[in-house]
């Protein structure tokens, strides 16, 4: 809301400003045609000396053409800043309409579990189950709550407070394995390899949701059996976290825009249609926020995706750190 | 509706939403109805394509296909076939779509059991009354008008047009009270089934539609005439 309302004062500025100059050409010319052609033919030849005296000024010629091209780059300015509040409003319209979607799943899911037991004579083991189905549904709702505030704190640009120390293999591997048991993944489907070596400075439940997206998208996104790969590496002052699955993978085309705001991939062949378009651009930001990189690559459609992580390898200083050090094990 | 109830009504559900379908399913077959799953539009068409079923109730947001497409496939194969759309978007050009592709009723998530179980029962009465007046008499023909009951398919001189399956019904409402007064109230009761979310006022205008099918001057109807401050009558 707040960019929205930045870019539409932005606008309004440029287009005063527009304004303003187009009127200072108008009065220019004006007094430009007056000065030479009106008095120059009028009065003649009784005043010719003054005349040729005082016109014709160079000044309000070049002057006019000068504001002239202020005016059209002011134009083209306004155009192309209007373009993309037009493009804005159909992704955050689109925003919308899909976060009411995700929204109102869970919400009508916990609602008929909640009359069926009101209205009806339900086994008690099957209420065991609708219990256990409502919870996750409420869960859903907490993290779908917990991922706009999130947007909302990085639009304003917070950072985090809770940047520790972790060694980097084992504190990742143990967020995955975590974000898999939630999504009720089975930890053989995912598998880890490489060493890093290295401590790093996270701040941890970011960090989580950051994998949780990645999980989610890999099992939203794949038709066969889920496979991830998570492989670690290290260079002079970056670890790297390669998170691949065997899923639909991301056409070439959208390989760049999956990480903006709002985005999202319409296409006919995909499982899932539900998201908010806010999973990757979290993830970005959050990776941006540990002063990390975050890329994607894919060989196209059907053939898997990978996310390739680098986060900056932390190595203490003497007195002037005060995190603690870290160890999880 | 009694004889029918003896043979086990058949629902497919189509709903991606894992712990709503499993839900849904549970429901309906506590009240007696066989379900089919499906949970995405290909599966849908897959099982509609393979099976008899007595009545659809149907997604929007879904994968391979979205349930406007599953709709317009349905009422090309089975133009009386009932559908009832469920979902979480609340637009009226979604709904005013739904509703033009042929869904015969509209939920929004979320939404009340004991509401949908009622608007399923309605829409499955409607059905077999109308099977039976159909068997009865499939082809009527009135003025140059001829309308198949059956597919739904009317010829008006040498134009041949295709009803919507509640213009079907409000027409045959209409021709079995042939000569009698039909009252706003009345038609929504029967056709409708008094669905809150209906007004009167589309009483009128799927009126005002029967007559551009079947009336040779609209404005001045010779078959489905008004009665002032009452309803309509069929005529011939």
């Amino acid at each position: 809301m707040l960019r929205r309302r930045h870019s539409f004062a932005y606008n309004l500025i440029i287009f005063i400003l527009a304004q303003l100059v187009w009127l200072a050409v108008l009065l220019l010319w004006i007094y430009w045609y007056v000065s030479n052609n009106i008095i120059f033919e009028q009065v003649g030849e009784k005043v010719a000396p003054q005349i040729v005296y005082d016109a014709p000024s160079v000044f309000p010629f070049v002057g006019g053409i000068v504001l002239l091209t202020g005016l059209s780059v002011s134009l083209v300015l306004i155009f192309r800043h209007l373009n993309i509040q037009i493009k804005l409003n159909a992704l955050y319209d689109n925003f919308i309409a899909n976060v009411t979607h995700e929204l109102k799943s869970p919400l009508s899911s916990i609602q008929l579990y909640l009359e069926t037991l009101n209205s009806r004579d339900v086994p008690e083991e099957k209420k065991k189950e609708f219990y256990g189905l409502m919870m996750r549904d409420a869960e859903r709702l907490k993290n779908l709550v917990n991922s706009i505030l999130e947007i909302a704190s990085m639009d304003k640009k917070k950072s985090y407070r809770d940047f520790e120390v972790y060694k980097a293999d084992e504190t990742i591997k143990k967020i995955i394995l975590e974000s898999a048991e939630q999504f009720q993944l089975n930890a053989d489907s995912i598998k880890f390899s490489g060493d890093a070596g290295c401590d790093i400075l996270l701040d941890r439940s970011s960090i989580k949701t950051v994998f949780d997206n990645l999980v989610d998208n890999s099992i939203k996104y794949s038709i066969n059996p889920l496979k991830i790969t998570v492989r670690f590496k290290r260079n002079a002052k970056k670890a790297e976290i390669e998170f691949s699955d065997n899923g639909i993978g991301i056409p070439n085309d959208q390989i760049k825009k999956i990480f903006q705001k709002f985005h999202r991939i319409y296409d006919k062949d995909i499982p899932n249609v539900k998201g908010t378009g806010l999973g990757l651009y979290v993830v970005r930001e959050i990776i941006k926020n540990h002063k990390g990189k975050i890329a994607a690559i894919s060989e196209g459609k059907g053939k898997g995706s990978i996310f390739k992580i680098e986060l900056p390898i932390y190595v203490a200083k003497d007195k002037s750190t005060k995190e603690k050090k870290k160890d999880l094990k | 509706m009694s004889s029918e109830s003896m043979i086990e009504t058949s629902i497919l559900l189509v709903e991606d939403e894992e712990n709503l379908a499993h839900g849904l399913e549970y429901n309906l077959t506590e009240e007696g109805y066989k379900v089919s799953l499906a949970r995405d539009g290909r599966e849908a068409l897959k099982l509609f394509d393979e099976n008899e079923f007595d009545l659809i109730v149907l997604d929007i947001m879904l994968p391979y296909f979205n349930g406007f497409e599953i709709a317009k496939h349905i009422r090309e194969k089975h133009p009386q076939m009932p559908i009832l759309m469920l979902t979480a978007r609340t637009q009226v050009e979604d709904r005013v779509k739904g509703l033009e592709l042929g869904a015969d009723d509209y939920l929004t998530k979320p939404f009340h059991l004991k509401e949908l179980l009622l608007r399923i029962k309605g829409m499955l009465k409607r059905k077999s009354w109308y099977q039976k007046v159909v068997i009865e008499n499939p082809v009527y023909k009135f003025g140059n008008n001829e309308i198949n009951f059956e597919n739904l398919k009317c010829t008006k001189g040498k134009k041949d047009f295709q009803l919507t399956s509640y213009e079907a019904m409000i027409m045959k409402y209409l021709i079995e009270n042939k000569d009698k007064v039909v009252t706003r109230k009345e038609l929504l009761e029967n056709v409708w089934n008094m669905n809150p979310d209906i007004e009167t006022r589309t009483v009128d205008n799927f009126i005002v539609r029967l007559r551009k099918h079947f009336e040779d001057d609209p404005s001045d109807p010779k078959f489905i005439v008004s009665v002032r401050s009452a309803g309509y009558m069929f005529q011939v």
